[in-house]
């Protein structure tokens, strides 16, 4: 009886002086996988043109319905290369499953992930996490 | 005269704020150890290694919302934390922690007062923390808090029995209830070596009073939400919690002074290293395995409890007090 009762003992007083395997989160960070699924980000070609041209493709395959996207026209080819923009796109990241299937479906590689997961928001209510276009182009992080 | 009073006010003095200090630092280690037996780290934030926590924790349940349970029995609802602490407080004017020193002329005893029935007063004073347990659970009038204050009670009064049977062993070795003639018995030697069966009886039992893990079946959190403060909160909850560390700082050294040896050091050519520091060293070993204790073993189950308490401790304790007055009349004392 006294036997297990003094390896329990053993076992944990080993385990004081392992190092922990929980880290310090917002001072140190553990490294996430290149291809791990985050926020996402809008891409602009090299002339500084959205490369979106909203095609619905996003917004068609979205399982959780978060995209919401509205396509305008671009005559002058200013904003866009085929003259076509998405005049809105919103994505609701209190639906967003990040399964990344919107990345698969744009033909154009105009939407992709990046390894931020940082995307808790302020206040309470849900508003915070309905994120539009202005915060999609946002430049965060080293990208 | 006016000279021993302040004699006096500065040794409780003292004390006091050294029991707060183990009192704050006891949450801190809890936790810090916890979190190490676990592969975590504890808490880390505040100043390096968190070692800033009890105060942050402190200021936080200040500015807490103090919330008082509609129909509660006010009086015992206000007086239960209030008593939780009482008992800690009381039993360190008889610890001894070290050899009587010449300060200015004058004799000063490192002890509050050397009463002769030191052991008697700390069993009675030490069952004073079952009324806060039993107030707080009665005057919650809340159903969680009722059933932990009477398991608290069922298991003080088995294992008080046990606490005071396991000491009886070395009452009878020393012949003396006063913590300071059962100190200077261990000079040469610890109690815990004539008395290996009662220092182990003795710390079960003492685990079982102060509610801690494997016995801490009052706030069995699993099944009674908070046990018998579930109904607290703000400082009334901090005084519960002030209550159980300290009674855990003054357990730990009444064990240090009955088994092992008091302020002497353990090996003679340490005895250049004061008595206090030997007895903080000690006590912070016991403190320490009390805290380990919790972090390894899994909660009793009630009936687990009382059988362990009445068929196998309670026997032993008693086997113990006979051999070792068999030993006394066969040997002429130890």
């Amino acid at each position: 009886m006294v036997g297990p009762l003094l390896k329990g003992l053993r076992v944990t007083f080993g385990h004081l002086f392992k190092p922990a395997i929980t880290v310090k989160y917002p001072y140190e960070k553990r490294p996430v996988a290149e291809r791990y699924r985050g926020r996402h980000v809008l891409k602009l070609d090299e002339d500084g043109r959205e490369k979106c041209c909203a095609c619905g493709l996003c917004e068609a395959v979205c399982p959780a319905g978060a995209i919401t996207l509205y396509g305008a026209e671009d005559p002058e080819f200013k904003r866009s290369d085929v003259g076509k923009i998405a005049e809105v796109y919103e994505i609701d990241y209190s639906r967003c499953i990040f399964c990344g299937y919107c990345v698969d479906a744009c033909p154009r590689g105009a939407i992709i992930m990046t390894t931020d997961y940082e995307l808790t928001v302020p206040g309470p209510g849900r508003g915070h996490l309905y994120k539009d276009k202005n915060w999609l182009f946002e430049k965060r992080g080293g990208e | 005269m006016i000279v021993a009073i302040i004699v006096v006010a500065v040794k409780l003095l003292i004390l006091f704020a050294v029991l707060m200090l183990f009192v704050a630092y006891g949450t801190l280690a809890e936790r810090k150890v916890s979190g190490h037996i676990q592969d975590r780290l504890g808490p880390y934030h505040c100043g390096p290694h968190g070692l800033l926590q009890p105060l942050a924790d402190g200021l936080k349940l200040f500015f807490k919302e103090d919330i008082v349970a509609a129909e509660s029995d006010k009086i015992l609802y206000y007086l239960a934390p209030m008593i939780a602490i009482v008992p800690a407080i009381l039993a360190i004017g008889v610890i001894p922690f070290g050899e009587s020193i010449t300060l200015f002329g004058r004799k000063i005893d490192l002890v509050v007062t050397d009463i002769n029935v030191a052991l008697l007063y700390l069993l009675a004073v030490s069952s004073f923390s079952v009324y806060a347990i039993v107030f707080g659970g009665w005057s919650s009038n809340s159903k969680y808090p009722l059933l932990g204050g009477l398991r608290s009670a069922a298991q003080f009064i088995s294992y008080e029995l046990i606490l005071g049977l396991s000491i009886m062993g070395v009452i009878m070795v020393v012949g003396s209830f006063s913590l300071v003639d059962i100190v200077h018995y261990q000079k040469s030697m610890w109690m815990v070596v004539y008395q290996p069966l009662a220092f182990i009886i003795y710390m079960i039992a003492a685990t079982a009073e102060l509610n801690r893990l494997p016995f801490d079946l009052p706030e069995a959190e699993s099944e009674l939400v908070g046990g018998y403060h579930t109904e607290y909160s703000s400082m009334k909850f901090a005084m519960f919690f002030l209550g159980e560390y300290a009674n855990m700082t003054v357990t730990s050294a009444v064990a240090v002074c009955l088994f092992l040896g008091g302020w002497y050091s353990p090996v003679s050519f340490l005895s250049w290293i004061p008595g206090p520091i030997w007895f903080v060293v000690k006590l912070v070993a016991v403190f320490f395995f009390l805290l380990w204790l919790r972090w390894t073993y899994p909660r009793f189950r009630y009936d687990q409890l009382m059988v362990f308490s009445w068929k196998y401790l309670l026997p032993l304790a008693l086997v113990n007090i006979l051999a070792t007055g068999g030993v006394m009349i066969l040997f002429g004392g130890i």
